[in-house]
């Protein structure tokens, strides 16, 4: 009789560590495949948050172009179809993700104006009320409160410029692909120098040429006709090898303080009016300035164009900017030289349209402490620019 | 004997779990959550072939530099952790209709891991030329129809909203010119009416030619065909018919000439939108303060449905005097008064279709019919139609059967002659007059293709990830 107990228990207790054992695995296998399920969607959700972004215009399809509020988000340019970005478009995203990052021009007046900087001094500085944000995004793209993304928009190729020597100025240009240097590239280059001119405002002078990277991705290019001891000029490149294209730029100021710009231009409204406004930061001397309006072809050529109120005067009091126009629907940079009475000389570019000066843009929430954020890569143009675009996704629901 | 009870349990549920996760299989991470790399694989191509580049370089030959920037170019787009492989074949078609595909170059970088993925592109070469020679209109029959486009610089259209009839004649011009021999723009109406008096001082031959009016419901008129010119009685009439109604003066006279005008000369009369004929226009002559169409636009006088009855009556020889009394609803009628109905949303016929890949028009295969002829005119004044759309399925909520009703077409008389009629609402899309006309007399077309025999290849970039699985 004992026997038989002693065998159920022993029985019993095996059983019951068989059991637990079995279900253990089980409960591990049921929560992978449920983990697995829930990261699938998340994953699912990026390949279709940049396909909208990606290959849709969005509605209106021209929404960059103007000042109408849009109903569909997508960043497609209508006109180039496929993998091609709007220039436009991507002026018109709130990239600044908190209120402390944006600009309020004039001081006290309560207009905002978003940032996306190329670096210092170059930047679209565009208003905020016309600007899409995220928030407005998410619920177009139908995933406000349940998933959360971010756009990062960067140029392919990695361009660098530095000043190598003056009189004469040589610049040095370093092209890198993916970690690589970009050999037997070529270089479609403009140098706008900024000179005291002979009348009251500063001249621009543009000198372009054409050129190549050698078998480190890099090149040496001297402008002899540029002899100052210290010069004030911008320098964009536009380089491209095997369908694969970048920007790269420079800036030089003979100013006291090289980080400070006399001249910040600011987008008025995406129909192409444009605000030159004196810096309003502190005690700024006054300038003259003398404007153009460059119109970037697809063969990476500058052509100027006329504009009105190319030159004038700006001070803290009594003009503390001025305005102006460019052709809204033409991708180009408006390059603004300006002199100080001190013969301090600075420049400043507003590219109009983003790929004009290899701009990068971020755009959406931060990614930071979710546990599974899914990314999707794709290869884009800007207009003819190289871009790559990666949007980061994750869920809301945890 | 219960611990063997147990194990055999024990036995049956570790067989379970075994069974379990030989089938329940998850994915590798990189399966579930990796980059999708046929999506990458695709924008790289498209975007390396935005300028034309990649296509220029996959026709070069192998041993060309450009194949090298290429490749530094694929390494320099893509990320550091994904390899490539890009493969270039030639397609070639054999005499037995067999598509051959043949490796013409490929480069890569390393060899793939476990798994890839591939995107495509089709590509044409640059060197590669094709032409199209249009057969011209009558060139089989020796007629050698001439095209004469209205584009009278004193009319006004109506119905063709955003347009002018000016600007869709050169429209016309450039669309159908080299289908015909000869092309000519009637450009004001003492040419028109040189056109109808068959005047040989005009270009073109006026005999089986093709007459475009671009000005949509309305037609310019000649002033010797109005109320006070010479020949007032070829285009206006006055009803009188001696009872006490009042008099009806009308230009459907003028409708009804051309109707001859088109059977006697065997033209092809083509009405690009809307009703046809339904205001006649001359902005040098209609300057009453009441010549207009009475929604602003002056120069014109309403001719309304007797224009087209008229033109009809015409064309199937018959005499003008078709006007009577309606006395219930206590006006004048011609013939059958209005006679077209709107019938909805039609679509293209699979030989309209056909048509449309052939001359290489593609205006949108569904359109509204908003002045679609009734298909007894066929009967009535002896026509055989070309027709373009399907008929519609008949909407209860109408009093009217809309399968007896044609949208557009091409009528032919019997003895010669025959009206277009593009029965949509407006605002026009002469791709339609267009297909019509070319579907209606059907010119061939020889598409020829000049450069290298084999003119297109496919290229085929592979991608993969390295490291991990």
């Amino acid at each position: 009789m004992a026997g038989a107990t002693i065998d159920h228990m022993v029985a019993v207790t095996i059983l019951i560590a068989a059991l637990l054992l079995t279900m253990g695995i089980y409960n591990q296998m049921f929560a992978s495949a449920v983990a697995y399920e829930s990261n699938r969607k998340v994953a699912m959700k990026a390949v279709d948050i940049i396909n909208t972004a990606c290959i849709c215009p969005g509605n209106p399809e021209n929404w960059g172009e103007t000042n109408t509020s849009l109903l569909g988000f997508g960043l497609q340019d209508p006109q180039a179809g496929g993998y091609a970005l709007s220039p436009y478009s991507l002026m018109r995203l709130r990239t600044s993700s908190n209120d402390s990052q944006l600009v309020e021009y004039p001081l006290g007046s309560g207009l905002f104006y978003n940032n996306i900087s190329a670096n210092y001094g170059h930047g679209i500085f565009s208003p905020v009320g016309d600007c899409l944000n995220y928030t407005a995004a998410a619920k177009m793209l139908g995933i406000n409160g349940t998933y959360g993304f971010r756009l990062d928009i960067v140029p392919t190729l990695d361009v660098n410029v530095s000043q190598v020597a003056t009189k004469p100025l040589k610049l040095n240009v370093e092209v890198h692909g993916s970690g690589l240097p970009l050999s037997g590239a070529t270089l479609n280059y403009h140098l706008f120098h900024v000179d005291k001119g002979e009348g009251e405002y500063p001249s621009i002078t543009k000198y372009s040429d054409v050129n190549q990277t050698n078998s480190s991705g890099s090149v040496d290019i001297e402008f002899p006709y540029v002899m100052n001891n210290e010069p004030s000029y911008s320098f964009t490149v536009y380089v491209s090898l095997g369908g694969v294209t970048g920007v790269g730029y420079y800036t030089c100021n003979t100013l006291p303080d090289e980080d400070v710009q006399y001249v910040i231009p600011l987008i008025q409204d995406f129909d192409g009016k444009i605000i030159i406004a004196h810096n309003w930061n502190g005690d700024m001397p006054a300038v003259t300035y003398n404007t153009t309006f460059f119109v970037l072809s697809s063969d990476f050529r500058m052509h100027p164009i006329q504009i009105d109120n190319s030159t004038g005067q700006l001070d803290g009091a009594e003009n503390p900017y001025n305005t102006t126009e460019i052709r809204a629907y033409e991708v180009g940079l408006l390059v603004i030289s300006y002199l100080t009475p001190e013969d301090d000389m600075g420049s400043v570019i507003l590219p109009w349209g983003v790929g004009a000066l290899g701009v990068s843009i971020s755009f959406g929430g931060d990614p930071t402490g979710y546990s599974f954020v899914a990314t999707e890569l794709r290869q884009v143009s800007v207009n003819d620019i190289s871009y790559q675009v990666k949007v980061s996704t994750w869920s809301l629901s945890g | 004997m219960r611990t063997v009870e147990v194990l055999f349990v024990i036995v049956i549920l570790l067989g379970a779990l075994l069974m379990t996760i030989q089938f329940a299989v998850l994915p590798s991470p990189r399966q579930a959550f990796g980059t999708n790399l046929r999506e990458l694989s695709q924008s790289t191509l498209e975007t390396l072939d935005g300028k034309g580049v990649l296509t220029e370089t996959v026709f070069e030959d192998s041993n060309d530099t450009d194949w090298g920037d290429l490749q530094k170019a694929l390494s320099a787009s893509l990320p550091p952790n994904v390899v490539y492989n890009l493969s270039v074949y030639d397609i070639s078609t054999s005499s037995g209709g067999v598509i051959n595909y043949n490796l013409a170059n490929s480069i890569s970088d390393a060899g793939f891991g476990v798994d890839s993925e591939a995107a495509s592109l089709l590509v044409t070469s640059p060197d590669v030329t094709f032409t199209i020679t249009p057969e011209k209109v009558g060139e089989k029959t020796g007629e050698n129809n001439t095209l004469y486009i209205l584009n009278c610089n004193e009319a006004n259209g109506w119905w063709i909203t955003g347009y002018t009839g000016q600007s869709l004649a050169i429209d016309l011009y450039d669309f159908l010119s080299s289908y015909f021999t000869t092309t000519v723009l009637i450009n004001d109406t003492d040419e028109l009416e040189l056109l109808l008096e068959n005047s040989t001082s005009l270009e073109g031959t006026i005999q089986n030619a093709v007459v475009m009016n671009p000005f949509g419901e309305a037609v310019p008129i000649p002033y010797n065909y109005t109320q006070n010119g010479p020949q007032w009685d070829e285009g206006y009439y006055l009803v009188d018919d001696g009872s006490q109604h009042e008099y009806y003066d009308t230009y459907s006279k003028y409708c009804y000439t051309l109707g001859v005008k088109t059977q006697q000369y065997n033209w092809t009369w083509v009405s690009i939108v809307g009703y046809p004929l339904y205001y006649v226009s001359n902005t040098e002559t209609f300057t009453g303060p009441n010549d207009h169409n009475s929604y602003g636009i002056h120069g014109m006088i309403r001719v309304g449905p007797a224009g087209l009855n008229a033109f009809l009556r015409g064309l199937d020889g018959k005499t003008y005097d078709a006007w009577w009394w309606d006395n219930p609803n206590n006006r004048w009628v011609y013939g059958d008064g209005s006679i077209a109905r709107e019938i909805g949303v039609v679509q293209f016929t699979s030989q309209a279709r056909d048509k449309c890949n052939y001359y290489g028009i593609y205006p949108s295969p569904y359109q509204t019919a908003s002045r679609a002829l009734p298909q007894s005119i066929k009967d009535d004044y002896h026509l055989v139609a070309t027709e373009l759309f399907n008929r519609p399925q008949d909407n209860p909520t109408t009093s009217y059967y809309e399968p007896d009703y044609i949208p557009v077409a091409t009528y032919r008389h019997a003895e010669g002659g025959a009206l277009t009629a593009i029965g949509l609402t407006r605002i026009p899309d002469i791709r339609v007059s267009v297909l019509a006309l070319l579907m209606y007399y059907n010119p061939a077309v020889y598409k020829s293709e000049f450069g290298a025999s084999r003119t297109s290849r496919v290229v085929i970039l592979q991608l993969g990830q390295q490291g991990g699985t």
